[in-house]
C-alpha cells in the first residue's frame, strides 16, 4: 500500500504535513514530516504535495503525478549512464520515508485528517 | 510555559535597537489564555512606548482545526483605541514556530528596518532599499535576500509609509484582517515589515488525548454544514449574494485554505492567464488571492465587474491599503474606473465606517455562515459574533471559520486548553477573559 | 522541563518507545546503555576512580585495572560521508567528551600521537586512502603499534584490509580478506547499479542494505549478549585467518533488510561471514565493523563500540594536553558567540529546508548529493546549540570563534547564492562542491568547540 494524492482536490492547508510531523515527533513540528505541501510558487497559486517514500519522491502536481527516484542522477553522464547512489549511501535520518504511520492507532494520519479527501491509500502500483 | 509555546516574549525597542526576552509564565497563560488575552495585557504594560504587539492564539499552529490565527494588537489610528487585527494564511502558524509567542515592538527606528524573526533569533535588518517599494516587491526582496520562499511577511506598502489611516499591514502579497490602519503605525515606526520563519517544535501536555480530540472534531466537521461548499464565492453567497459564484467563476483558478483550516476561505483568480491552466504559468504574477470576503462583497454591491473588483483588490494589496475601506469610498464616490481608483490611493481619505464590534476586525463577516448556531434573530448577531471572535482571537482559531463551525464550541476549547497545557481553565475564567478583552 | 524546543529528533534514535517504529529500536533497557556509559564518563571527569566491571562500570567486563577517560580522534577528512556524525551522536549521548576532530592534514602532521583511540566511519575508502596518503598511513600504523586503538566501520573497516589497489596498498595492516569482492558483477536483483561499486579493477558487491542480524562469538570484551542488529551500508563481510579474533558473524536478515542481489546469493555472501573482527598490531588493536555499529538507532551496537573503546584504548598515554593555545569565553563574550552561531546556522538552515523541495542534485566525486544532505550537517550543529548556550564557559582554540562565525557566514552566503542561482536557472554545480566542503569544516569546527567546552564545564 502507498499514499496517493489528488493535487487538484488539495487546498494546501498543511494539515497532512502537521499530522505526519506529529507521527514523527510526538509533538507539533514540521521538519520531520515526509509529506510536504509544495508552496514556493505563492504568487502563481501553483501548489502540490510531495511524499517521500523509501526509494522515491512522489510529487503530486496539479497537472499530474511525477515519481523521482532518490539518489539517481536526472541527467545521464557523457557515456549515457545515469549515475546512481551506490549501496554505501548512508541514510540522512532527517525526513524518514512514509511508513504509513506504522504503529499509530489512527492509521495513516494524513489520510484521516485531509479535509477534502485529497489523500488516499492505494495498492502499490496503482 | 512548557506546552504549546516557545516560552518566549520578545521585546524589541526599535529606537535603541535593544532586544530582550521574557518567559511566558504559566500564571499569565492561566489568567489570560493566549492571543488577544495576552497581547492586550502586554499592550497595557508597554502603553507609553506606542507598542505594536504580535501574538498567536493558544492553539495556533497545532492539529486543532483552523488553528491559523496570528494577531496584531495596537492602538488603531482609525479609532484611537486598542484593537486587534487577525493575520491568517500561513503567517499565524509561522509566527508560532519562530520561537516567539509574543512580540512587543516599541519606539521608532531612526531608519527603515524590517524585523527578521527566525528560530528564536530576532534581527533588526536594514530596509533602506525596501522603503518606497510596494508590498509585493517587499516580500519578493526579503525572500530573495534570505533565500527562502516560505518566509511569511507582514509588510506595508506606500500607504503605510505615507501615514494613511487606511494603510493595511498585508500578509506576503495579500490582504489581511487589518481594518484598523495598523499599516500607518508600522510606517511611523519606520518598520517596513516583519519577516517570519521558524522551525520550532511545540510540546503537548497530554499529546495522545489532544490528538484524539482533534481527530474527533475533524470527523464531525467533515460531515458538517459546509460540506460541499468552498471558496470565497460560497461565503458571499451565504452572505446574500446568490449569484456570486457565477460572477466570479470565469476567473477562479483554485481555492486554498489557511493553515489547517478545513474550509478554503481563499480563492485565487487568474486575471492575465487562462484560469483553467494547471501547469505552472509562465506569467510571474498571473492573478490575485482573494481572502477578504467583505471587501469583495462591497465591490460587487457597488456594481463592479468581477474582473475589475479583483484588479482593484490586487492594487490595494500592492499599495498596502485596506480594500474594504477603498470599496466603501468607491461606493460613496461612484468611482468605478480601476485606473483612476489606483491613482487616487495616495489621496484617499476617510471617513470610512468604524467597524462594529469594538476591537475585532470586520474582516470576518458578522453573521453565522452555513450554520445558524441557534442565533436566528439578526439583532442578536453582533453580540454573538463579538463573543465568537473573542474566542477565536484567544485560542487562535480562524476568525471566519469560527463562524462556520459550531463544532468548535467553547467547551471544546476549554478541554483543548487543559489537555494541551496541563493547566486548568474553567468556563467562569473563560467568561472573565472574554469580558475583559471585549470591554 | 526544558523550554527551548527545536525539532527534537535530528536522529530518530532519541525515540525511546520501540512499538511505533517496528523492530529493535531503542527500548528502555537498551537506552540504559547510554546512561551507563554517561555515568562512567561523568564520574571519571569528576576525578572519580572506577574499575572495570565494578559499580558504575558494571556494563563492562571485569578487569583489575582502573578506567580513565579516552581521548578519541574522529576522522572527518576528505572522502568521508556524513556518517562520522553518527559517532558524534554516540560520543555525545555517552558523554565521551575528549574528542578531537581530524582531517587528513592533521593526521599527517602527527595529531594521532596524543590520542588513545582513532575512529573512522563510512565514505569512499579509496578517496580516504588517497587523502591520508603514505604519510597518513605511516602515522596510523605507528599510532596502532604504539598501543593505539583503531575503531572503524564500513569504509573505515575496508581501509586496513589487505589490498593491492593504488592508495589502499599503503594500509595493508591486517590479514583479512573481503568476502564480497568479485571479478565480475553478480546477478542483480534490484536497485541496478546500487549493488556494486568498482573497487580498483574488481567489484565490491553489496548483497543487502539496512538492518542485519549479527551473532556475537562471546569473545572478550563482547560478552553478555548473543544476537543484535546493526545496519549495513556497503560495509565488508570478511574472511579472517588466525591472526584476527572474530567478534561477530552475520547471522540473518530482518524484515527491514533490503536485498540488492537475490536472496540465496545474499545468504551465501553474508551469512556465517565475519561482521566484526579484532586484530592486534604491535601494542595496539584494530576493531573492524562491517555494519555501522555507531548508527544512532542501534543502542546494542553502540554499546559494543563503547566497550571496545574502554577495553582496548591505549593503556599509557602520557601527553594529556593537545595545545596551550586555548582560551575560555564566559559571560557576554560567550553569549555573543553562541548567538552569532545560532543566527547564522538558523539562516542557513532556513535556506536548506526550502531547498529540500527543489528537484535538484549535484554530482560530486563519484556520489550524488541531494539538498537534504545540507541539513544533515546543519542539524548536527543546531541540535547542540542550546546545550552550548547553557554552559557557563566555552573553551576553544584562540581565534576559533572568529573562524567559526566566518565559516557559518560563508555557508549561509553560499546557500543564498545557490538558491538565487536556482531561481534564475543558472548552474550550481561549482558552488555545491564548495558548499559541502565548507559545511564539513563548519560542523567539525563547531563540534570541536562543543566537546572541548563540555570538558571544561564538568
Ligand atoms: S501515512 Fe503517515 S507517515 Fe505516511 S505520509 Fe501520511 S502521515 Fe506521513
Ligand atoms: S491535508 Fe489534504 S488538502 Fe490539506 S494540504 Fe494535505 S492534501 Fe492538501
Amino acid at each position: 500500500m502507498r499514499i496517493d494524492v489528488d493535487a487538484l482536490k488539495c487546498i494546501g492547508c498543511m494539515a497532512c504535513e502537521m499530522a505526519c510531523g506529529y507521527h514523527r515527533d510526538d509533538a507539533f513540528a514540521l521538519l520531520s514530516s515526509c509529506i510536504v505541501v509544495y508552496r514556493a510558487r505563492e504568487k502563481k497559486d501553483y501548489f502540490g504535495v510531495v511524499i517521500k517514500e523509501e526509494e522515491s519522491l512522489t510529487i503530486a502536481r496539479p497537472e499530474g503525478l511525477e515519481i523521482k527516484r532518490i539518489g539517481v542522477a536526472e541527467e545521464p553522464d557523457p557515456a549515457g549512464q545515469k549515475k546512481e547512489a551506490d549501496a554505501s549511501a548512508k541514510p540522512m535520518l532527517l525526513r524518514e520515508p512514509c511508513d504509513l504511520c506504522n504503529g499509530m492507532k489512527y492509521g495513516p494520519m494524513c489520510v484521516k485528517i485531509c479535509p477534502v479527501d485529497a489523500i488516499s491509500l492505494v495498492e502499490e502500483g496503482e | 510555559m512548557d506546552y504549546l509555546s516557545s516560552n518566549k516574549i520578545l521585546i524589541v525597542d526599535l529606537e535603541t535597537g535593544q532586544i530582550s526576552e521574557d518567559d511566558l509564565d504559566d500564571e499569565l497563560v492561566g489568567r489570560k489564555i493566549g492571543g488577544v488575552g495576552i497581547t492586550s495585557s502586554l499592550y497595557q504594560t508597554h502603553k507609553d512606548k506606542e507598542p505594536i504587539v504580535l501574538g498567536t492564539g493558544l492553539l495556533t499552529g497545532t492539529m486543532f482545526p483552523a488553528s491559523a490565527l496570528g494577531v496584531v494588537s495596537a492602538k488603531s489610528p482609525r479609532t484611537g483605541n486598542l484593537a486587534h487585527a487577525p493575520f491568517t494564511l500561513k503567517a499565524g502558524m509561522e509566527l508560532k514556530y519562530t520561537g516567539f509567542d509574543y512580540v512587543v515592538i516599541l519606539g521608532r527606528s531612526p531608519k527603515p528596518v524590517f524585523l527578521w524573526l527566525h528560530d528564536g533569533v530576532a534581527d533588526i535588518q536594514d530596509a533602506s532599499d525596501l522603503w518606497g517599494a510596494d508590498v509585493w516587491a517587499t516580500t519578493d526582496s526579503i525572500r530573495r535576500a534570505m533565500g527562502d520562499d516560505l518566509i511569511q511577511t507582514l509588510a506595508i506598502g506606500p500607504a503605510g509609509e505615507s501615514g494613511s489611516d487606511l494603510a493595511q499591514v498585508c500578509i506576503n502579497y495579500w490582504a489581511s484582517g487589518d481594518c484598523w490602519g495598523f499599516g500607518k503605525l508600522f510606517g511611523e515606526k519606520n518598520l517596513k515589515a516583519v519577516a517570519l520563519r521558524g522551525m520550532g517544535l511545540l510540546e503537548i501536555s497530554e499529546p495522545e488525548d489532544f490528538v484524539d480530540q482533534c481527530f474527533d472534531v475533524f470527523d464531525k466537521i467533515k460531515g458538517g454544514a459546509f460540506a460541499g461548499r468552498r471558496g470565497i464565492e460560497d461565503i458571499l453567497s451565504e452572505m446574500g449574494e446568490k449569484d456570486a459564484s457565477e460572477w466570479l467563476a470565469p476567473f477562479i483558478h483554485r481555492h486554498s485554505a489557511c493553515y489547517n483550516t478545513p474550509y478554503s476561505t481563499n480563492t485565487f483568480v487568474y486575471l492575465n492567464e487562462d484560469s483553467k491552466t494547471l501547469t505552472e504559468p509562465v506569467e510571474p504574477e498571473p492573478g490575485f488571492l482573494i481572502n477578504d470576503p467583505c471587501a469583495l462583497l462591497a465591490f460587487k454591491r457597488a456594481g463592479f465587474s468581477a474582473q475589475n473588483a479583483c484588479r482593484v483588490l490586487k492594487a490595494c494589496s500592492k499599495y498596502g491599503i485596506d480594500p474594504a475601506a477603498v470599496a466603501e469610498l468607491c461606493e460613496k464616490s461612484g468611482q468605478k474606473d480601476t485606473e483612476k481608483i489606483e491613482q487616487s490611493f495616495s489621496d484617499l481619505k476617510g471617513p470610512v465606517a468604524i467597524p462594529d464590534g469594538g476591537k475585532f476586525s470586520s474582516w470576518s463577516p458578522a453573521q453565522p455562515l452555513f450554520s445558524d448556531f441557534g442565533v436566528s434573530d439578526r439583532s442578536a448577531y453582533l453580540a454573538w459574533w463579538t463573543r465568537r471572535q473573542a474566542v477565536a482571537y484567544l485560542f487562535g482559531i480562524h476568525p471566519i471559520f469560527v463562524n462556520m463551525s459550531p463544532e468548535l464550541s467553547e467547551e471544546l476549547m476549554i478541554e483543548m486548553f487543559n489537555k494541551g497545557t496541563g493547566l486548568e481553565l474553567s468556563q467562569e475564567s473563560l467568561d472573565t477573559v472574554i469580558d475583559d478583552v471585549c470591554s | 522541563m526544558c523550554a527551548a524546543k527545536w525539532s527534537k529528533r535530528g536522529f530518530r534514535g532519541d525515540r525511546e518507545h520501540s512499538s511505533r517504529t517496528g523492530i529493535a529500536r531503542p527500548n528502555n533497557v537498551e537506552t540504559n546503555f547510554y546512561h551507563a556509559y554517561a555515568s562512567i564518563n561523568q564520574k571519571l571527569a569528576q576525578g572519580g576512580k572506577i574499575r572495570y566491571g565494578e559499580d558504575e562500570a558494571s556494563v563492562l567486563p571485569r578487569a583489575p585495572r582502573p578506567l580513565r577517560i579516552p581521548r578519541i580522534g574522529l576522522y572527518t577528512g576528505s572522502g568521508t560521508s556524513h556518517s562520522w556524525l553518527w559517532f558524534v551522536e554516540l560520543f555525545d549521548r555517552m558523554l565521551f567528551h575528549d574528542i578531537v576532530f581530524l582531517n587528513e592534514d592533521m593526521v599527517k602532521d602527527g595529531a594521532l600521537k596524543n590520542l588513545d583511540v582513532f575512529a573512522m566511519s563510512g565514505g569512499d575508502t579509496i578517496r580516504i586512502a588517497e587523502g591520508l596518503d603514505t604519510k597518513g598511513a605511516a602515522e596510523l600504523e605507528a599510532f596502532i603499534r604504539k598501543g593505539g586503538l583503531y575503531v572503524a566501520s564500513c569504509a573505515g573497516a575496508y581501509l586496513p584490509l589487505k589490498s593491492s589497489k593504488q592508495y589502499l596498498d599503503r594500509f595493508n595492516f591486517v590479514d583479512i580478506k573481503i568476502a564480497n569482492l568479485s571479478k565480475t558483477r553478480p546477478e542483480i536483483k534490484r536497485l541496478a547499479s546500487k549493488a556494486t561499486t568498482a573497487y580498483g579493477c574488481d567489484y565490491v558487491y553489496h548483497a543487502v542494505r539496512e538492518d542485519v542480524l549479527l551473532r556475537l562469538t562471546g569473545r572478550s570484551p563482547f560478552t553478555g549478549v548473543s544476537t543484535f542488529l546493526a545496519p549495513l551500508y556497503g560495509g565488508p563481510s570478511m574472511i579472517t585467518d588466525n591472526t584476527s579474533e572474530v567478534l561477530a558473524y552475520y547471522a540473518g536478515f530482518t524484515d527491514k533488510t533490503q536485498f540488492l542481489v537475490n536472496e540465496s546469493l545474499a545468504q551465501k555472501t553474508l551469512i556465517g561471514r565475519v561482521a566484526a573482527a579484532k586484530t592486534g598490531m604491535g601494542d595496539g588493536n584494530l576493531y573492524l565493523f562491517g555494519p555501522h555499529f555507531e548508527h544512532p538507532h542501534f543502542p546494542m551496537a553502540n554499546h559494543l563500540v563503547a566497550t571496545a573503546i574502554f577495553w582496548d584504548m591505549k593503556k599509557d598515554r602520557e601527553n594529556r594536553e593537545i595545545s596551550e593555545d586555548e582560551i575560555i569565553l564566559e559571560g557576554a563574550a560567550k553569549d555573543k558567540l553562541v548567538r552569532d552561531i545560532k543566527r547564522e546556522i538558523s539562516n542557513a538552515r532556513i535556506v536548506s529546508v526550502g531547498l529540500e523541495a527543489v528537484p535538484i542534485q549535484w554530482s560530486i566525486g563519484c556520489k550524488i548529493y541531494e539538498p537534504e544532505k545540507i541539513r544533515v550537517f546543519l542539524e548536527a550543529i543546531w541540535k547542540r546549540i542550546d546545550n552550548l548556550e547553557r554552559l557557563r564557559r566555552i573553551r576553544l582554540q584562540n581565534k576559533a570563534d572568529e573562524q567559526l562565525v566566518d565559516c557559518a557566514c560563508k555557508v549561509k552566503r553560499i546557500l543564498r547564492e545557490l538558491k538565487a542561482r536556482i531561481d534564475d536557472c543558472l548552474e550550481t554545480q561549482d558552488i555545491a562542491s564548495d558548499l559541502f566542503d565548507s559545511l564539513r569544516r563548519l560542523t567539525m569546527g563547531f563540534l570541536q568547540i562543543y566537546f572541548n567546552s563540555f570538558r571544561c564545564n564538568i
